[in-house]
């Protein structure tokens, strides 16, 4: 936000000679840093106000974590711990096998990433810079792939992992075997991509000038090069964006990596949190401490890639 | 580790459990023998196992440390595949191993679930492939609780454990506004939920006289039905019941208690609540599930001794089961070793130790006198008082019905419909589910 002013610009203005302000301009200008200041109190404790109402269940779950069974059942319901716990947190993680959920999780989410940001980034890129005969349609297709909700998809997505020819005993018509299943091919490559990562790349590429494009033709690139030499590196927002976004979705799958695996080996975090939500109830303090734990990959991430993260939120018009 | 149990760990299995196993199998089957008519030395094959308990590191460490190795004794050419859920996902897991063909050796459901696969020809008739019968299981269970494994006369499911919902009184809170007993009527709950409730100088609700909030609405709605004398669905299953004139009244007692007594405020409390609230004396009455009472031994040891648990006092007593069923597959290439540890799964001892593990209420009658339920109040009432549960389910639709009753029951609390309106549009729904 700029803060010069036309009085201020008229003052350094260069061909006039330098005067001393008069009592009513000193008046004007303490006025105006008076309302200036009001302004901007006003505009940061509205902003801390939602700030803090955005931390504060953070905070609880982190509180929460920390409290004993007897404290957790206390009305009405305590803020900080009375007594601070920390046990809750070896004990949670006894609870479950979750060095291999936290691997497992991690390998997923950082393959998605990779795997989105390489292709969604080129598809992005061909559907919003490269005039080819049907673009539009595929473009309108991948926009109406959007709209099918994830539930619908389950099933049919299931047979096409369970029927995958040559794999997991399968013959080439996918018969006799299990196909993807309950292997690291059922739980990377049918999530590895989205459509939803094609649409925001397109739009990226889209805000380019093109006349970089030409620029680089005229110099001779080639199609590839100035994909990956000259227009990617404008949308870093962008692949932080996606890359946060897709590395969020993955880590926080729980029913794919259910439903086509078998194997602890292959489980992911959010299967180890379930194990506190029972039936018969649910073990808050530890469903609060695998939760903190579960989400401080993510945090460090964000606080990674903060900067390009909110531009590409800005650029994208996207919350 | 869960996968696959290594044969390794069998040798841990001392002659203590084996002793076990073989007491346990031949009493939870009655004539039946494991593995249908073939002895257990020839009972072979890897089978797989999808159950939704047993689940996290006490859970599998019961499983495959304790209760397989014991399997493993008597049938040392059974290998166990064990692939864990959760309850809330079983039936994605159980769909989608339908649809693609690779349904698990053995599994496990609940209440009220067995009706529908077996009607689709998944799960294997145990009455013709190993013998049961609805009259031996009966000398082992509850009728009720051998008709949850049935479908259409035939045995499909062995029962493993329950859980109930049961009307529980804080006797201390009743003690202070003058009662000395639970209540012994529809009215007299009514006057007592009344008396018991809590209102601050503002008409904030402090305490509930009887919370209906924290049990699932539909397994609350139905333990109340269950004592008015109603039922679900017709003797055939071919037509629900439940917006008969008990399903009404049930329903407008409770929309009566919520909106004309005042007694439970909508959001007062849920099912997501870090605790009971019977257990830090926001409730005084309440319908709840057998966990409270473990959940007590955690959160609130001071009031166990308050706790009191009772039938819902209608027509007749109320009180609601539900719980875990074992099942095998019809098209298993292993039959005999599916049944076998089906049948194994069930028997007392085995029963037994998952029960206590998750605090759930045995389904066998002999386990009344064991020490861990006469060590638990609620568990022991349940199994006292199993003659007189009801279960839901019935026809094979059930499952999509399920999910359409809580909403119907929240629309009467809400008074978006008359209660019998949001039954008998419930009720439409439910028969056209059944006719399909």
């Amino acid at each position: 936000m700029s803060t010069s002013t036309p009085a201020m610009a008229a003052t350094s203005a260069p061909d006039l000679p330098p005067s001393r302000p008069s009592a009513s301009n000193r008046r004007d200008r303490r006025a105006r840093d008076r309302r200036r200041f009001a302004t901007r109190s006003l505009l940061n404790l509205f902003l801390l106000v939602g700030a803090f109402t955005m931390i504060v269940p953070f905070l609880w779950m982190i509180f929460t974590s920390l409290k004993s069974p007897a404290e957790l059942a206390l009305f009405p319901p305590t803020f900080w711990p009375q007594e601070w716990r920390w046990e809750n947190y070896p004990e949670a993680l006894a609870a479950a096998p979750f060095h291999i959920y936290f691997r497992n999780s991690f390998i997923i989410a950082f393959s998605h990433t990779a795997i989105t940001l390489v292709f969604a980034s080129m598809a992005g890129y061909a559907l919003a810079r490269i005039p080819f005969r049907g673009r539009e349609w595929i473009f309108m297709g991948i926009v109406a792939m959007l709209m099918i909700p994830t539930y619908s998809k389950i099933v049919p997505q299931f047979l096409i992992v369970r029927f995958m020819p040559l794999f997991g005993g399968n013959d080439i018509l996918g018969q006799g075997g299990t196909g993807w299943l309950n292997s690291w091919w059922a739980l990377i490559i049918p999530g590895g991509l989205s459509a939803s990562a094609i649409f925001l790349f397109r739009q990226f590429y889209l805000s380019l000038p093109k006349e970089l494009e030409e620029a680089a033709r005229l110099d001779g690139l080639g199609e590839y090069r100035i994909f990956a030499q000259i227009y990617t590196p404008l949308v870093k927002p962008a692949l932080a964006t996606v890359g946060l976004l897709t590395f969020q979705d993955s880590w926080n799958n729980f029913l794919w990596p259910l439903l086509v695996t078998t194997s602890d080996n292959l489980r992911v975090i959010q299967v180890g949190l379930a194990v506190f939500q029972q039936l018969e109830g649910t073990a808050w303090g530890y469903l609060m401490a695998g939760t903190t734990l579960a989400t401080v990959p993510m945090v460090l991430l964000f606080l990674f890639c903060q900067k390009y993260f909110v531009q590409g939120f800005a650029n994208a018009g996207i919350k | 580790m869960s996968s696959r149990t290594s044969r390794t760990r069998r040798g841990a299995a001392g002659l203590t459990a084996a002793l076990a196993l073989t007491l346990g199998a031949c009493s939870a089957g009655g004539d039946a023998g494991g593995g249908g008519d073939a002895a257990p030395g020839e009972v072979s094959g890897d089978i797989t196992l999808l159950t939704p308990i047993y689940e996290g590191t006490e859970g599998q460490r019961l499983l495959e440390d304790e209760l397989l190795p014991q399997f493993y004794e008597q049938y040392p050419d059974v290998t166990v595949t064990v692939d864990y859920t959760t309850y809330g996902q079983l039936n994605e897991k159980l769909t989608t191993a339908v649809a693609s063909g690779l349904i698990p050796d053995v599994m496990m459901m609940g209440v009220g679930w067995i009706e529908g696969f077996a009607d689709r020809g998944i799960l294997a008739n145990l009455s013709e492939d190993a013998g049961y019968t609805q009259a031996d299981l009966e000398e082992d269970y509850a009728p009720q609780i051998v008709e949850a494994g049935m479908w259409e006369e035939s045995v499909y499911a062995l029962p493993i454990m329950l859980d109930t919902r049961v009307g529980v009184a804080r006797m201390d809170l009743l003690a202070e506004a003058g009662y000395d007993h639970t209540p012994t009527s529809w009215e007299e709950l009514r006057e007592m939920a009344i008396a018991l409730t809590e209102r601050d100088a503002s008409g904030t609700l402090q305490r509930t006289g009887f919370d209906i909030m924290s049990t699932d609405l539909r397994q609350g709605f139905e333990t109340m039905f269950f004592s008015s004398g109603g039922s679900l669905f017709n003797e055939d299953f071919t037509e629900p019941t439940f917006n008969s004139p008990e399903g009404v009244e049930t329903l407008q007692f409770l929309v009566d208690l919520v909106n004309t007594d005042g007694v439970e405020d909508i959001g007062f409390t849920s099912t997501d609540a870090e605790v009971n609230p019977l257990l830090n004396g926001r409730a005084a009455m309440g319908i709840a599930h057998n966990s409270l009472w473990t959940q007590a031994e955690e959160a609130a040891p001071d009031v166990m001794e308050h706790l009191q648990p009772f039938t819902i006092p209608g027509e007749v007593p109320g009180m609601f089961f539900g719980g875990t069923m074992a099942s095998v597959a019809a098209g298993s290439d292993h039959p005999e070793a599916a049944q076998a540890l089906t049948e194994f799964l069930a028997s007392p001892d085995a029963a037994l130790a998952a029960n206590e593990q998750r605090g759930n209420v045995p389904a066998l009658t002999e386990l009344l006198d064991s020490d861990y339920v006469q060590g638990n109040v609620m568990v022991q009432f349940a199994m006292e008082n199993l003659d007189v549960a009801q279960r839901e389910g019935g026809p094979p639709a059930w499952l999509e019905i399920r999910g359409d009753i809580k909403p119907a029951i929240e629309a009467a609390l809400l008074q978006q419909q008359t209660p019998q309106e949001a039954l008998d549009t419930l009720a439409a729904g439910a028969q056209a589910a059944i006719d399909r």
